[in-house]
């Protein structure tokens, strides 16, 4: 069975007035199989959208390979069986929900209107289908644009942060739309960096930082392993130094000390040596490793440069 | 993909070919011809830059309408400078508004006049030319062959070919209306053509009848018969002026009587004195006791470039330099006649910049025509002279045809100015004929008037 | 081509709502309908000045709609991203392209279609209403639309690689251009006095720029007088001429576009 996505080298450049060249997506090889929930993660501009701008051939690849669905990227066939929900999405203000669906239906050449009307009853927008969409909520807008990427039933759907800006209760509609996707045999590709809400849901994820891949696999393997937090006051900042290390977090502030280390690292020396300090130790908690440590452990401290680059321009 | 791009560059260098190619082959020719606003040049036109921006974008019309409003507002302020330059961007901007071009060229030969009510005449050729123009953005109406004629027949009073080549065009056209088309054959009579005036009348009148039967509102009727009378007169004045036995150029003329006959003699002599700097006093004799004659007097630098006896060349610009000389001097006016002598003030001392005197010599010039004389002077003269005669003066060379009273005299700049040797003299030239006279002086030698009709 | 027709047809939909060109068209409108009190400046020539001066503000109005429209039609798609989900679509980027220019083009026809009805209600109020008359200036809209749509198809073109404030100026500078090309052609080309070069300039702009000129056939309108001959062939030719130009700047807009990040 082929992957549903597979890119190999796929770079994309860009030039900047300040930077120069800079490679936004730097030669990223990305493997995601059919029928899974891909969670593509990354800080603001690590190049999530323009990842998926290019799979989407909307804009053209600087460098190296990608295939969606066994098809080379750009091959329009392939957009018969793949949707796309962008981020921020934003649709013709003065048509009414079912004319959206009507409009994108066109595109494929459907015009069934009772497949359009199951649509919205699935996104629960049934009562809303002759409001136009100036007058939808943001979440209403999300899940429009969730029913507009189900028209042509597709078997790869590409999410760009489907949740980003909507309140709890919207996350977990979403979320459980998402899930059946899965149960209904699609794949689904979610770049997002609303961790919490990926762990639940992702098989797999990548996690990508400056364009670079840095972590990729299963959701289990990454997040294999415990971890001991352990909380203390009156720390001087001399000893909280001295944790610091390549698989410790630390934190400290207003001589409050919080570190991170993994199980089976000595837990011991770290309270022996606060107890020299005369700290006061508030709390020794083991707990599961979540995909925030993972995340703030593949891209914290690299991220302190800015990533954003000012004024960019086009490299063809 | 490439392959597709190539070919599309490919198509597209033919796509513009054929469209270069169709531009200049068939539309801008054909457009040029039938939809074609352009009259004059734009450029030329004066128009400040908002003005060329709302005509490019096809406010022609109105544009022309709103200068329109203003040049009569100008006019009413007597600011007429700037009333040219506007009249003509009217005519540019809107070529078909054929009132436009009538009232602009009747302002331009009439209104422009100096404190006397003068007209200043160095104006006629550019109404001209604006006649010209107009007739040749509007060929197909008749109004703008009328203007053009009567004002060869009525202002400038001279040349009546003129008028006739005018009005010979006029009554062409479909629309021209049928009380002016008999304007015709008064032009013909001037111009000593008696016999095709008269059948020029008789058409009229033919159609007049057939009008009238047709049609029985009241002005068909009346034109018909005014053509009737018209055609009697005619008929009367060709005997009693002897017109029919001079054609007949047997000797008849010689033997009969005729109202023609014996000549008359005018008596023409002239004074002029300078009264004050550039105020002349005109005095004179004219044996002619009816009133009903005007002499035309002219001040003219004594070699202003193309003036011809007695007038200048009218028909001489086409072009519209509305700059008219500032160094040169043409004034023109009439000498009313009455009691047998003439006495008039030319006083143009009010309009330095138009009669500026700066040459050194100048010449007055005197000069009747009886062509264009009213018809009961030219009862006793006839169409072209005969009856009228002078000892002095009578000249048969500066108008070819007709027998024409033309003197002249000649005055200095000093003279005229009152400078230099003349400083405290008032210069006088005179006819060598000249003799005193008074209104009440016994009056000999009365032309005596035929009445129309037998005595 | 289904799918072109739906983005055109969505394009319409867009345009007819877009307020800008609501207002331009309603001052259009409102300046059609106070033309004939305007035209007491001449008495006779009151005809000539009112239908010269409506057809001047519906070219105008027109041209005004059409940039406008035009200008911000795909840079609107791309800033509001609505792009993405239809190129995502299997929807190629020239079907896109080309439904936009359409939808313009449907969206003039509508407006210059309002603005025609308006003028011959208020003309045949105040003016005449003679059919034959009626009919007779019902053309020169046509031209006028053959003219848009030229005139929108070089702000679609020029729309692929600048931004709409600029391409304001440049389409508006086209039109211009390509709206004195004729007088400036027949004083500089049609001159005996210019030179050579001058020539061969001005013969090349008349080729390389889209003349407008050519549809402003309304003198013969204002100013009825002689027939013309082959009215028809001159309006099927330069209609031609407009297609034949409309399909350029679609090849060459669409090349450009193709290639184009959005
Ligand atoms: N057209 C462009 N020209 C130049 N640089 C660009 C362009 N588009 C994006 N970039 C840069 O590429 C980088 C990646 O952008 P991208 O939108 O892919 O990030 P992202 O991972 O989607 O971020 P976010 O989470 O904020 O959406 C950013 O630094 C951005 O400034
Ligand atoms: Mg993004």
């Amino acid at each position: 069975m082929p992957a549903a996505i597979e890119t190999i080298q796929l770079t994309k450049t860009y030039k900047s007035r300040s930077l120069g060249l800079i490679n936004v997506v730097d030669k990223l090889d990305l493997t995601v199989q059919e029928g899974e929930i891909f969670g593509f993660l990354g800080p603001n501009g690590a190049g999530k959208t323009t990842t998926i701008k290019m799979l989407l051939g909307i804009i053209n690849p600087s460098a190296g390979e990608g295939y969606v669905l066994g098809k080379e990227i750009g091959d329009l066939n392939v957009h018969k069986v793949i949707s796309y929900l962008p981020e921020r999405p934003y649709y013709y203000e003065y048509m009414t929900g079912m004319e959206i669906l009507k409009f994108y239906g066109s595109l494929f050449g459907i015009r069934d209107e009772k497949k359009f009307q199951s649509l919205l009853e699935r996104v629960n927008l049934a009562g809303d289908a002759s409001k136009i969409i100036a007058q939808y909520s943001k979440g209403m807008q999300q899940r429009i644009g969730l029913a507009q990427s189900l028209i042509n039933d597709p078997k790869l759907l590409f999410l760009d942060e489907p949740t980003a800006g909507l309140d709890p209760i919207a996350h977990t509609e979403i979320r459980d739309l998402i899930l059946q996707f899965r149960n209904e045999g699609r794949t689904v590709f979610i770049s997002s960096h609303e961790l919490s809400e990926v762990e639940r849901i992702c098989d797999r994820v990548a996690i990508i930082n400056k364009g670079v891949i840095e972590r990729q696999g299963h959701l289990d393997e990454l997040l294999k392993g415990a971890r001991i937090e352990i909380i203390a006051d009156d720390v001087p900042k001399e000893t909280a130094t001295k944790f610091e290390g390549p698989d410790t977090i630390v934190s400290y502030s207003s001589n409050r000390l919080i570190v991170d280390i993994p199980e089976g690292a000595n837990v011991g020396a770290v309270i022996d040596e606060l107890r020299n300090a005369k700290a006061s130790i508030v709390s020794v908690i083991p707990r599961r490793r979540r995909l925030e440590d993972l995340f703030v452990e593949t891209v914290g401290g690299k991220n302190a440069k800015k990533l954003v680059v000012e004024s960019p321009e086009v490299v063809a | 993909m490439w392959k597709i791009r190539k070919k599309l560059y490919g198509v597209g260098a033919v796509l513009l070919i054929v469209a270069a190619t169709l531009q200049m082959t068939y539309i801008h020719p054909k457009w040029r011809k039938d939809y074609s606003p352009e009259a004059g040049g734009l450029v030329a036109s004066q128009l400040s830059p908002e003005q060329i921006l709302l005509q490019l974008f096809g406010f022609r019309e109105f544009l022309a309408g709103i200068l329109w409003v203003r040049a009569d507002g100008f006019f009413d302020a007597g600011n007429y400078d700037a009333i040219l330059p506007i009249i003509r961007v009217c005519t540019i901007l809107d070529p078909h508004n054929i009132d436009i071009y009538a009232t602009g060229m009747w302002h331009i030969a009439y209104n422009f006049t100096d404190q006397e009510q003068r007209s200043n005449r160095r104006y006629i050729p550019i109404a001209l030319a604006l006649a010209k123009d107009g007739i040749k953005n509007n060929p197909n109406t008749y109004e703008l062959y009328f203007e053009t004629g009567w004002l060869w027949y009525q202002k400038i009073d001279d040349n009546p070919s003129e008028a006739v080549k005018y009005f010979q065009e006029m009554v062409k056209k479909k629309d021209v209306l049928p009380a002016r088309e008999d304007l015709l054959a008064n032009a013909y009579f001037r111009d000593q053509k008696i016999m095709t005036g008269l059948n020029w009348y008789f058409h009229l009148y033919k159609e007049a009848i057939a009008r009238a039967k047709k049609d029985t509102f009241y002005a068909n009727s009346q034109i018909r018969d005014t053509l009737e009378s018209n055609i009697d007169n005619t008929i009367i004045r060709m005997i009693q002026r002897g017109y029919l036995a001079q054609k007949r150029n047997d000797g008849s003329y010689e033997k009969g009587d005729y109202d023609t006959k014996p000549p008359f003699n005018v008596g023409f002599s002239a004074k002029v004195t300078v009264v004050r700097p550039r105020v002349l006093r005109v005095t004179g004799t004219w044996n002619v006791l009816p009133v009903g004659c005007r002499i035309r007097f002219i001040v003219r630098d004594l070699h202003y470039p193309n003036a011809l006896p007695a007038e200048l060349d009218w028909n001489k610009n086409d072009n519209f330099n509305f700059n008219l000389p500032t160094n040169l001097t043409y004034m023109q006016d009439q000498l009313f006649c009455k009691d047998q002598r003439f006495d008039r003030v030319e006083n143009m001392s009010k309009d330095p910049t138009m009669y500026p005197f700066d040459s050194n010599h100048y010449l007055l010039e005197f000069f009747y025509d009886p062509a264009f004389g009213a018809p009961h002077i030219q009862d006793k003269f006839g169409w072209n002279g005969v009856g009228m005669t002078d000892p002095n003066f009578l000249n048969t060379q500066i108008r070819k045809g007709v027998r024409v009273i033309y003197a002249t005299l000649e005055l200095s700049k000093d003279q005229i100015l009152m400078r230099g040797q003349w400083q405290n003299r008032h210069a006088t030239v005179e006819t060598s004929n000249f003799k005193e006279s008074s209104p009440t002086e016994s009056m000999t030698n009365i032309v005596k008037v035929p009445s129309l009709r037998g005595n | 081509m289904g799918a072109v027709w739906n983005i055109a047809a969505t394009t319409v939909g867009e345009a007819i709502r877009r307020r800008v060109l609501l207002v331009i068209l309603m001052i259009g409108v409102l300046l059609l309908t106070i033309i004939p009190s305007l035209s007491v400046l001449s008495a006779r020539s009151d005809d000539s000045v009112t239908v010269g001066t409506m057809f001047a503000v519906m070219r105008g109005t027109s041209a005004l709609l059409a940039i406008v429209l035009t200008v911000y039609m795909i840079p609107n798609e791309i800033e509001r991203r609505t792009i993405y989900t239809i190129l995502s679509k299997p929807v190629q980027r020239w079907q896109f392209f080309l439904g936009k220019y359409l939808g313009a083009v449907l969206s003039l026809l509508l407006m210059i279609t309002l603005m025609t009805v308006f003028m011959l209600v208020v003309y045949a109020i105040f003016q005449n209403h003679h059919a034959s008359r009626l009919l007779s200036l019902a053309q020169q809209p046509v031209m006028y639309w053959i003219e848009m749509s030229l005139l929108a198809a070089v702000a679609i073109c020029i729309s692929t690689f600048v931004t709409p404030l600029i391409n304001i100026f440049l389409s508006f500078g086209v039109w211009l251009v390509g709206t004195v090309l004729n007088p400036l052609y027949d004083t500089i080309a049609n001159n005996s006095k210019s030179i050579p070069i001058m020539k061969s300039i001005s013969k090349l702009i008349v080729s390389l720029v889209p003349n407008f000129a050519d549809y402003d056939t309304k003198n013969p309108l204002i100013n009825p007088g002689q027939p013309i001959q082959n009215q028809g062939l001159y309006y099927f030719t330069t209609i031609f001429y407009g297609v034949v130009w409309i399909a350029l700047l679609l090849i060459i807009g669409a090349l450009i576009f193709d290639r184009r990040e959005v």
